[in-house]
C-alpha cells in the first residue's frame, strides 16, 4: 500500500540523517553499535569502519533497521546512557578506569545496557585482562563466566558453533551475568577486525583466513546484534522443538 | 387475687439466720449431752429449753405475715412471619406472602389474651411487622434472598428482657437455615435456647406445577483459560411430567450475541436431575454466564427457568502474545519488560528476516528462525490469549489482514489490545479500513496523508492523561514531562468511549490535537493505541536515567494492567448497593478513588447485541464520598455500567439482574420441615385455616402490692423469751444439773 515503510527505504536514507540526535521515524531503535572510550587505548584506526559494517551486514541480511554509521562515546559522558549497546576494543591494557567513567558504566549497567568488550590482539590478551580488571571495579559483585554452548547468543538468527573473529579465538566466550541477562560479552576473537573495511574490501585478514572464516564471523556480529535487540526471544519455549531439530541435522 | 404468707423481719441479714440455726442446733445437743442417762422428770428441762431456743430464736429473727396482691397478665408471644422474597411465588390464586400476613394476623387475634409480638424475618435481624401495612403495600425491595430462621431464633435469644412463652412461625418451611436434612438434635437445640415451644403455620401445602434450576455449584476458583464444571440441579415438582430438559449455558457479552459455552439434557428420573457442563471463560473480570432450561409444558413459573450467575474469573498468569514486525530497541525494551514479571506468561513472535533479505546461507538450517505461524496463533490459539501486543507489524506482508476480524471479534469478545506505533504500524501497516479500525481507539481511515510523520516532538498530556490513574506511576516520576520522540504515526480523532492521554503538540486530527497514546473500550474488550516506537526512552536513555529506568515499568504496568481491568488503574470503584431484582428499583454505588475529581457520568448499557445506553446519567462535581446512583426498575438480563470521573478513563462494572433469584430456585413448599421443628420444640403445626387450633400459653400473675406486719412486737419476743429461760432454769435446778 501507499507509503509503507521497506528496510530498503531504510537503507536508502542520506547519511545526513543517521546523526546520534535526529533519527527518522523507526530508526531510534535501529541497532547502533557505538565504540566506547574509556582508560588510555591508542585510536582504532582501521577496526573502527568494522562498526559500520556491522550495521551494513545487519541490515543486509535481517529485518532489523541499524544505523550504518558509527560514532563513539566516552565512558564519562551522559551520552553513554543513550543507548543500550557499546563496544569496547581495544589491543593493549586500557589503564586504569577514572571515578567518572566507572560511575558512567556502572550506570550504564545497571539501566541495562550490553558492553561488547573485543580484544584485537588476542594472542597477548593485555586488553581483555585489563578490561575484566577494570570491569571489576565497575561490578565487583559480577564475576566473568563461561557462557554455555547452548547460551542464546549462539542461535539468536544463525545456528553458531563456535564463535570467530579475525582470528580464531578459543572456541567459547565468556561474560557477565546479571539476573537473566548476559550484560557484557568478552571476545577474544578481534571481531571488529574481521568485519573492518578498506575501500572496497576487508582492511585485515583473517588467520588462519578464508572466506568461510570471515562469514562466520559476520554471523557472530549478526547474532550479538539480534541478541542486543531480542534479548533472549530465542530461547523462548517455542522456538525449542524447531532448533533442537536443525542442530541434529547439522550434526553428522 | 392476694396471697398471705409468714416471713422472718425484713433488715435481717442471712448470716443472723445461720448464726441462730447453728446456736440452737449447739444448744440441744449440749442439752441432750447432759439428759442422755436422766429418766422421768427429765422431760421438763428438755421441753423448758425447746421452747426457750424457739422465743430466743423468734426475738432474733421477729417473724412477720407478708400480705402481697398482684395481677394476671397475658404470656409473651412472638409470631415470626417468613419475609423471604420467595414467598412472592403465588398459592392459590394470592401469593404466599399475602397468606403468610393474613394468617399473622389471624394468629394475632387468636392470641387475643397474650401479648403478641410480630416480626418479620429474612436473611438478618428480625423487624417490626405492622400486617395491615404490609398488606396494602409490599416494598419487594425490602424482601431477602434467604430465609434464615435459625438466624431468626438467635436474635430472639440475644434480646433482653422477658422470654417469650410461646414462638410462632408462619412460612411455606424452605428455609435456607435449618436445612431440609437437618438433624433432630440440632432442631432441638435450636429451640431450646428460648425455652419455649414453636408452632408452626403452613402458608402453603402444594408444590406448583414447575419446573426450575435448583442449584448451581461449581467446584474450584474460576480461571481464565480453565475448564469449569458446573453441576446444575433441575427440579421438576407439582406432578408436571419433565422428561428431558435441555440446559444451555451462555456467557453474555457487550455488544455482541450471547456465546454459548456448553450444552447438555437433564434426564429426569424422579423430581430432580442433575446434569454437568464443562465452560471455559476466556476473560478475567467479573463474567455473566446465563444457564437456562428449556421446560415442559404447563411450567407455572416461567421465573426460575434461567439463572445469571456473576463469575469472578481470575488469572493464573497473564497470557500474552507479542508480535513485532522487526527488532528494534523499543521491542528489547518491551520484550524485557514483559519477561520480568514473573505473572506474565508471554509468547512473542519477532519477523527477524523478510523476503528481501540476503542471509548468505545455503539452507535454512543453518539459521536459528522458525516460520510466522500466524494463522495458527490468529484462529486456534487466539482465544487463549489474555491480550495481544502488535508492534510495527506490516499486516499485509506478514499476511495478518486476513485475520483481522477475528482479532477484532477477539476485542470485543474481551480481549486486549494494544497497537504500538512505528512505520509500520496503524495507516502503515494496512489497518486503515481495516475490521481492526473499529476496535481501536482512534481512527484511521480519515487520517490521510502520510502514514507517519518523521519530525521530534514532546507529547502533551492531556487534561484526561494527567488524572488517569494509569499513568499515575509515570507522572509521579517526571510529573509532566515526556523525552523527545522521533516521529508518530498518523492517528485519526479518538472514537467515542475512547479517551486521550497524550496528544501531539503540533499536528492535528479533525478538530483537536492528534492523539499519540489513547485507551477505548469496545465491545467487552479494550485497545490502547500508542502512536511512537520510542517509549524505550523511558527505559534506557539520559532522560530515563534520571529515574533509573523506573519510568518505562511504571508505563507500561499501568497500560498492560489498565487493559486487564487491574482496579489499581480505575478511577471508580464500582458496585449494586442491593441485589438487583428484575422490575423493583436498583442502584449503584460508586466510590472514587483519591485523587479523582470532577463530574461523574453513568452509562448502563443492557449486554447483547445492542448498543443503546438504557441510561444515562451525571451528576456535577459531587461531594467527597461514596455516590449512589438510582438506576430505576431494569429488566431481566445483564448489564455494563460504564462510569467516568473527572476527564479519567471510564470504570466499567458488570452485574446481573433476576427477576426471582435464588429465593424462587425452589418453588416447592416444605410442611414437613415445619411440622418436625413443631414436634420438636413440644409446639403444633397447623396449616393457615387451622390458626385456631394453637394452643393459648396460661397468662402470667404479677406482683403489684405488698406489705409486712410482725406478729408480736419485739419487746414481747423478748420477754416471753426471758420468762423461757427463766423457766428453764428452774427446771434444771430441780433436776440438780446446775
Amino acid at each position: 500500500m501507499a507509503g509503507r515503510f521497506t528496510r530498503r527505504a531504510a537503507l536508502t536514507v542520506p547519511l545526513s540523517l543517521w546523526s546520534t540526535r535526529a533519527f527518522a521515524f523507526g530508526d531510534g531503535g535501529a541497532f547502533h553499535p557505538r565504540l566506547l572510550r574509556a582508560g588510555n587505548n591508542p585510536p582504532l584506526g582501521v577496526r573502527a569502519s568494522g562498526a559500520g559494517r556491522w550495521s551494513w551486514e545487519l541490515v543486509r541480511r535481517t529485518s532489523a533497521p541499524a544505523r550504518l554509521v558509527a560514532s563513539d562515546v566516552a565512558a564519562d559522558q551522559p551520552a553513554l546512557q543513550a543507548e543500550p549497546f557499546v563496544i569496547w576494543a581495544g589491543e593493549t591494557d586500557p589503564g586504569p578506569l577514572s571515578a567518572a567513567e566507572v560511575r558512567g558504566l556502572t550506570r550504564f549497567i545497571r539501566l541495562g545496557g550490553v558492553l561488547v568488550v573485543d580484544d584485537t590482539q588476542p594472542a597477548s590478551g593485555a586488553f581483555g585482562r585489563g578490561a575484566k580488571r577494570e570491569l571489576s571495579r565497575v561490578l565487583p559483585e559480577s564475576a566473568p563466566v563461561r557462557l554455555d554452548p547452548g547460551h542464546v547468543l549462539f542461535k539468536t538468527f544463525y545456528i553458531v558453533d563456535r564463535p570467530v573473529g579475525r582470528v580464531l579465538g578459543p572456541p567459547e566466550i565468556s561474560g557477565i551475568v546479571r539476573g537473566k541477562n548476559t550484560q557484557v560479552i568478552f571476545l577474544e576473537h578481534d571481531l571488529l577486525g574481521a568485519l573492518a573495511r578498506s575501500g572496497e574490501g576487508f582492511a585485515l585478514e583473517t588467520e588462519p583466513g578464508g572466506l568461510e572464516q570471515r562469514e562466520h564471523a559476520v554471523r557472530l556480529a549478526v547474532n550479538i546484534a539480534m541478541y542486543v535487540l531480542c534479548s533472549d526471544y530465542k530461547d523462548d519455549q517455542v522456538h525449542a522443538p524447531f532448533l533442537m531439530r536443525r542442530r541434529a541435522r547439522q550434526k553428522p | 387475687m392476694t396471697l398471705a404468707a409468714l416471713a422472718l423481719a425484713e433488715g435481717v441479714p442471712p448470716f443472723t439466720w445461720f448464726a441462730v440455726l447453728a446456736l440452737a442446733l449447739v444448744s440441744l445437743g449440749f442439752l441432750g449431752f447432759e439428759l442422755r442417762k436422766r429418766e422421768g422428770a427429765g422431760i421438763w428441762v428438755l421441753l423448758s429449753g425447746v421452747l426457750s431456743l424457739l422465743l430466743v430464736a423468734a426475738a432474733v429473727l421477729r417473724p412477720a405475715r407478708v400480705n402481697t396482691r398482684g395481677v394476671s397478665v397475658g404470656a409473651k408471644v412472638v409470631v415470626l412471619v417468613d419475609e423471604s422474597r420467595r414467598l412472592l411465588l403465588p398459592s392459590e390464586g394470592k401469593t404466599r406472602r399475602e397468606l403468610a400476613l393474613r394468617a399473622a394476623d389471624a394468629v394475632s387475634k387468636h392470641f387475643a389474651g397474650a401479648r403478641v409480638a410480630l416480626r418479620g424475618f429474612g436473611a438478618g435481624e428480625l423487624r417490626p411487622l405492622v400486617v395491615s401495612d404490609a398488606l396494602a403495600h409490599t416494598n419487594a425491595a425490602e424482601l431477602s434472598d434467604e430465609s434464615d430462621f435459625s438466624g431468626a431464633l438467635n436474635a430472639l435469644a440475644q434480646e433482653p428482657g422477658e422470654r417469650p412463652k410461646a414462638i410462632v412461625v408462619v412460612s411455606d418451611g424452605r428455609f435456607s437455615r435449618p436445612g431440609a436434612t437437618v438433624e433432630d438434635a440440632a432442631l432441638r437445640e435450636l429451640s431450646a435456647a428460648l425455652g419455649a415451644p414453636i408452632h408452626t403455620v403452613a402458608v402453603s401445602e402444594r408444590a406448583p406445577r414447575d419446573a426450575s434450576i435448583r442449584s448451581i455449584r461449581s467446584s474450584g476458583a474460576t480461571v481464565a483459560h480453565q475448564a469449569l464444571a458446573l453441576t446444575i440441579e433441575i427440579g421438576c415438582g407439582g406432578g408436571l411430567g419433565c422428561g428431558e430438559v435441555p440446559v444451555t449455558a451462555r456467557e453474555l457479552r457487550q455488544g455482541v450475541e450471547p456465546f454459548v459455552l456448553a450444552q447438555g439434557v437433564a434426564k429426569m428420573t424422579g423430581e430432580t436431575a442433575t446434569v454437568e457442563l464443562s465452560i471455559t471463560l476466556e476473560r478475567a473480570g467479573a463474567r455473566l454466564v446465563e444457564v437456562s432450561i428449556e421446560p415442559p409444558e404447563g411450567d407455572a413459573i416461567p421465573e426460575n427457568n434461567t439463572r445469571i450467575l456473576t463469575f469472578s474469573v481470575t488469572r493464573d498468569r497473564l497470557r500474552l502474545l507479542h508480535v513485532a514486525g522487526r527488532p528494534t530497541y523499543d521491542v528489547r525494551a518491551l520484550r524485557m519488560w514483559l519477561k520480568s514479571d514473573e505473572s506474565i506468561d508471554l509468547i512473542a513472535f519477532f519477523i527477524l528476516r523478510t523476503d528481501e533479505d540476503n542471509t548468505e546461507t545455503s539452507e535454512d538450517s543453518e539459521l536459528a528462525l522458525i516460520p510466522f505461524p500466524v494463522d495458527e496463533l490468529f484462529t486456534e490459539h487466539l482465544p487463549s490469549f489474555d491480550a495481544v501486543i502488535l508492534q510495527d507489524i506490516d499486516a499485509v506482508t506478514y499476511k495478518l489482514s486476513r485475520h483481522l476480524p477475528a482479532l477484532a471479534n477477539y476485542v470485543r469478545g474481551g480481549g486486549g489490545l494494544i497497537m504500538v506505533g512505528g512505520p509500520s504500524a496503524f495507516a502503515g501497516g494496512g489497518y486503515a479500513r481495516s475490521p481492526l479500525e473499529n476496535v481501536l481507539p482512534v481512527e484511521l481511515s480519515g487520517s490521510g496523508g502520510q502514514p507517519f510523520d518523521t519530525a521530534d516532538f514532546v507529547p502533551r498530556y492531556t487534561e484526561a492523561g494527567r488524572s488517569a490513574p494509569v499513568l499515575r506511576g509515570l507522572t509521579q516520576l517526571f510529573a509532566d514531562e515526556l523525552p523527545t520522540f522521533s516521529g508518530s504515526n498518523t492517528l485519526g480523532a479518538a472514537r467515542a468511549n475512547s479517551i486521550t492521554l497524550w496528544e501531539h503538540p503540533d499536528r492535528r486530527a479533525g478538530r483537536g490535537a492528534m492523539p499519540v497514546l489513547a485507551l477505548g473500550e469496545s465491545g467487552d474488550g479494550r485497545s490502547i493505541a500508542l502512536g511512537v516506537d520510542g517509549t524505550h526512552a523511558l527505559a534506557f536513555s539520559e532522560f530515563a536515567d534520571r529515574a533509573a529506568g523506573r519510568a518505562y515499568g511504571a508505563l507500561w504496568d499501568g497500560l498492560v494492567g489498565w487493559l486487564m481491568r487491574d482496579p489499581r488503574y480505575e478511577a471508580l470503584r464500582l458496585e449494586l448497593a442491593g441485589p438487583c431484582i428484575a422490575g423493583l428499583p436498583a442502584s449503584l454505588r460508586l466510590v472514587r478513588l483519591p485523587g479523582s475529581t470532577g463530574d461523574v457520568s453513568l452509562q448502563l448499557t443492557r449486554l447483547g447485541p445492542q448498543r443503546t445506553p438504557v441510561l444515562t446519567k451525571s451528576v456535577k462535581d459531587p461531594a467527597p464520598g461514596p455516590l449512589e446512583l438510582e438506576l430505576g426498575a431494569l429488566e431481566v438480563g445483564g448489564y455494563s455500567a460504564s462510569a467516568r470521573v473527572g476527564a479519567a478513563p471510564p470504570t466499567r462494572f458488570d452485574f446481573a439482574c433476576e427477576r426471582g433469584g435464588p429465593a424462587w430456585s425452589d418453588s416447592r413448599p416444605d410442611p414437613e420441615r415445619l411440622a418436625r421443628i413443631a414436634k420438636l420444640s413440644g409446639g403444633r403445626a397447623v396449616s393457615v385455616t387451622q390458626v385456631t387450633d394453637l394452643p393459648v400459653p396460661d397468662p402470667i400473675e404479677v406482683a403489684a402490692e405488698r406489705s409486712s406486719v410482725p406478729l408480736l412486737p419485739a419487746w414481747a419476743w423478748t420477754l416471753a423469751a426471758s420468762l423461757a429461760l427463766g423457766g428453764h432454769w428452774y427446771a434444771r435446778r430441780r433436776q440438780g444439773l446446775l
